[in-house]
């Protein structure tokens, strides 16, 4: 940076380019908005010095499609619909987050079994989500091979999700006061099986990435998030965990049957891109425990899955916020409601806005050849960041 | 180009051949399809085996461009602007509700209601998402279309209605231009 | 400390074994493949139980059904007045719009729509998307029977019907048993069920 002064240095940022002769000037680059080695269309305008990342801006709202707006013109069952597909990697969890809220406005119980089968299938939802994770991120930084490995998993997963649901992605599961219907006689006997098979195949992925040495040498120490920031910044979920900021919903506020299971919290304190992918890994090996543990219960205890709901479902006047442990992170609803079928306001609190938040202080500092891993490390879904 | 008449059906067909089973694809991943369309590239159902070839490094070494996801009207310029990109012939599929006509956000202010009001779509595909098999429906039918087409070296011609006057490559096709500058056409009364 | 490479021959190690394994690849369009009952592929639409009730089109999440009738006046032998009664004349699906969430089929409350795992109909043309009747009841071939329910949990509504149909010998029909023995909804035998 020689021959630049204090006072160009407000105008640097605006610098297209080379500067003439031995000046140089640093260079705005855009990442994206559809740009390979990231998954979705988040765009970054970087400024960069070199090789050097010297500032970060996301820029969001290019998968921005007003889901909240929309809430405000369906009724309950509706607004689950289009709840399900902000995130689209964690669509059980996120109807849960709505039918909990409007639940909890009606002051509705809902049956045990169906409270055992919700925590099942959001924990099956929660091992899908970090398959994909486990497979794109270290697509992303270049090794293919694990995300073969990864989709072997998911599609065993998905195959039971499916049958119980009758869709591979987005549920439809969840209704206000239980589940739509009973699970086909014989599935949780299949799901057993299918979480066997897959505890028995992970070890395969932990095998091929874990302690790679080329996975190790691009990720470990790179992109070093304290645990002050990522509580500065909301983070929440593995990026947050991997700080060493131990909050997990799951436990520290139970919902669901979340409180009388042990739920196990992964933690790491390095707060780097490979202790972000260690909680991740190590959280699928939790999260299929827990599964088979709710599969217990569900065989043991019988009953119906819903409750009767009244021909017009009406949140009473008021409001309420309820938030759960998504997959990615902390996922809230706020729902206002003056009495009609439709909720008058529902407020997304997601979760990847606010890890990406973070990004703003990782960045900077980090090389080009790292950003790519560092942004793949913060496990984000656009449209969770952009509803 | 056209080709000349005198090789005929079996150079069409020889063309038609190699457009059909080397299709690369660009992936242009939105939203929740994209994860299907993911699955689809992966080794349970691996459309490599139809000849659809996922390493295309951009959109200028592609043929196919399957666009997975709903298009918000902030992104709708990056796609009109990656499919000029494609050299011809290129071919579109258009994966789920989202892109086929806004899907569940048909009535938000910020999405574009279907990928087929900028760039022309090929197949569409039903689905919110579609099952993997059904992209491979999809890429079936579109290998179908591909095998009975017309085309010349440069593969078919495909006027582009939605480009302005200036961008588009030969004679424009469907309105002609002579009517805006032809001189008014005398009402039906002064005729008489 | 562990040995350098020894990550990397791991790896090489999970990669030859899996060399040695079949291959999970399923053919598609040589081989269906198979799918499950609840699967929701298509939706099939069995005209004759639809009341034009317009449940349906009124819960849809992005209301992409269409649906005209009019009145029609059947004579009923005895009656002082003819009986006024719904008949459909337009009942469409816009599956391009549709968001296969089965809101329609769950609150239909006369079992006129149906989950059908097909999904091989991609269009080269967007209006081809928009399902009319005819192509809705197409459908009904391929509607599958539903899966028996866990017998931990409640029958499902359409045992609960059959054993009420059956209740003079109140054979206790064990919930557990082959789906294939309940009535399938396409094969037309659905007036089994209806109460004499």
């Amino acid at each position: 940076m020689a021959g630049m002064t204090a006072d160009t240095g407000a105008l640097r940022e605006l610098t297209v380019g080379t500067g003439a002769g031995l000046d140089t000037a640093d260079m705005v680059l855009n990442i994206g908005p559809q740009h390979p080695s990231t998954h979705g269309v988040l765009r970054l305008k970087l400024v960069l010095d070199g090789e050097r990342v010297i500032a970060c801006e996301p820029i969001v709202g290019y998968m921005h499609r007003g889901a909240e707006k929309l809430f405000e013109v369906r009724d309950y069952r509706q607004i689950i619909v289009l709840a399900n597909r902000h995130d689209w990697l964690s669509a059980f969890s996120n109807e849960l987050g709505v039918v909990l809220a409007v639940e909890r406005m009606m002051g509705m119980e809902v049956p045990e079994r169906a409270v055992w089968l919700r925590t099942a299938l959001a924990e099956l939802n929660r091992v899908l989500n970090h398959l994909m994770f486990l497979g794109s991120y270290p697509l992303e930084i270049g090794a293919i091979t694990p995300m073969f490995y990864a989709f072997r998993e998911r599609e065993t997963l998905q195959a039971v999700m499916e049958e119980v649901s009758g869709g591979r992605m987005h549920y439809m599961f969840n209704r206000v006061g239980g589940l739509k219907e009973e699970v086909p006689a014989g599935w949780t006997g299949r799901v057993r099986a299918a979480i066997g098979e897959v505890r028995r195949r992970l070890p395969d992925l932990d095998n091929l990435i874990r302690r790679n040495d080329i996975f190790l040498a691009r990720t470990v120490g790179v992109g070093v998030l304290s645990a002050a920031d990522a509580a500065a910044y909301g983070a929440s979920g593995p990026v947050a965990r991997a700080s060493g900021l131990d909050l997990d919903l799951r436990r520290d506020e139970p919902y669901l049957a979340y409180g009388s299971l042990e739920v196990p919290v992964v933690t790491r304190s390095a707060g780097d891109c490979h202790s972000r992918f260690e909680v991740l890994l190590d959280q699928v090996y939790v999260s299929l425990d827990l599964a088979e543990r709710c599969l217990d219960q569900v065989d043991r205890i019988s009953g119906p899955v819903n409750v009767r709901l009244p021909k017009v479902v009406k949140a009473p006047e008021g409001h309420t916020y309820a938030w759960t442990e998504n997959p990615l992170g902390i996922n809230g609803y706020y729902l206002v409601s003056r009495g009609d079928k439709t909720p008058w306001r529902m407020k997304l609190r997601t979760a990847s806005y606010a890890n990406v938040q973070a990004l703003a202080t990782l960045l900077p500092g980090s090389l080009v050849p790292d950003l790519i891993a560092i942004l793949g490390s913060m496990f984000f879904v656009v449209g969770d960041i952009d509803k | 180009m056209q080709l000349p008449a005198v090789l005929g059906e079996p150079i069409r067909f020889v063309l038609n051949w190699g457009r059909r089973y080397s299709l690369w694809v660009f992936n242009f991943g939105l939203a929740c399809c994209a994860i299907e369309f993911i699955a689809t590239s992966m080794g349970r159902h691996d459309f490599i085996r139809l000849g659809v070839i996922p390493f295309a490094h951009g959109p200028r070494q592609a043929d196919l461009m399957v666009v997975s996801g709903t298009v918000t009207d902030k992104m709708a310029p990056a796609i009109k602007r990656l499919y000029d990109q494609m050299p011809e012939p290129k071919y579109v599929i258009s994966f789920g509700a989202c892109s086929n006509c806004g899907g569940p956000y048909w009535d938000s202010y910020s999405v574009t209601k279907g990928v087929d009001q900028i760039i022309p779509v090929d197949v569409y595909v039903p689905g919110c998402p579609p099952r993997p098999e059904a992209l491979l429906h999809g890429i079936l039918r579109l290998q179908d279309k591909i095998a009975a087409e017309h085309s010349g070296l440069g593969g078919v011609a495909r006027p582009d209605e939605l480009a302005s006057p200036a961008d588009r490559v030969g004679p424009p096709v469907g309105r002609s231009t002579e009517s805006l500058t032809a001189p008014p056409v005398p009402p039906p009364a002064a005729q008489q | 400390m562990s040995i350098p490479g020894e990550g990397l021959a791991k790896g090489l190690a999970v990669t030859l074994k899996t060399m040695t394994r079949r291959s999970h690849t399923q053919q598609y369009p040589d081989v269906a493949p198979e799918l499950p009952p609840r699967s929701r592929g298509v939706i099939a639409l069995l005209a004759e139980n639809c009341t034009v009730c317009m449940l349906c089109a009124r819960e849809c999440p992005d209301w992409c059904i269409y649906i005209d009738s009019h009145k029609e006046e059947v004579a009923v032998p005895g009656a002082a007045r003819p009986r006024q009664r719904n008949v459909l004349d337009r009942f469409d699906i816009d599956f391009s719009l549709c968001m296969y969430c089965g809101i329609c089929i769950e609150v239909c409350p006369f079992d006129a729509l149906y989950w059908s795992p097909e999904f091989e109909y991609a269009e080269y043309d967007i209006r081809d998307l928009l399902h009319d009747k005819e192509h809705l009841g197409e459908w009904m071939a391929t509607v599958p029977p539903p899966p028996a329910h866990d017998p931990n949990g409640e029958p499902a509504k359409e045992e609960a019907a059959a054993r009420k149909a059956a209740a003079p010998p109140a054979t206790d029909q064990p919930s557990s048993g082959p789906p294939n023995a309940r009535r399938r909804p396409g094969s037309g035998s659905r007036t089994d069920e209806e109460p004499p």
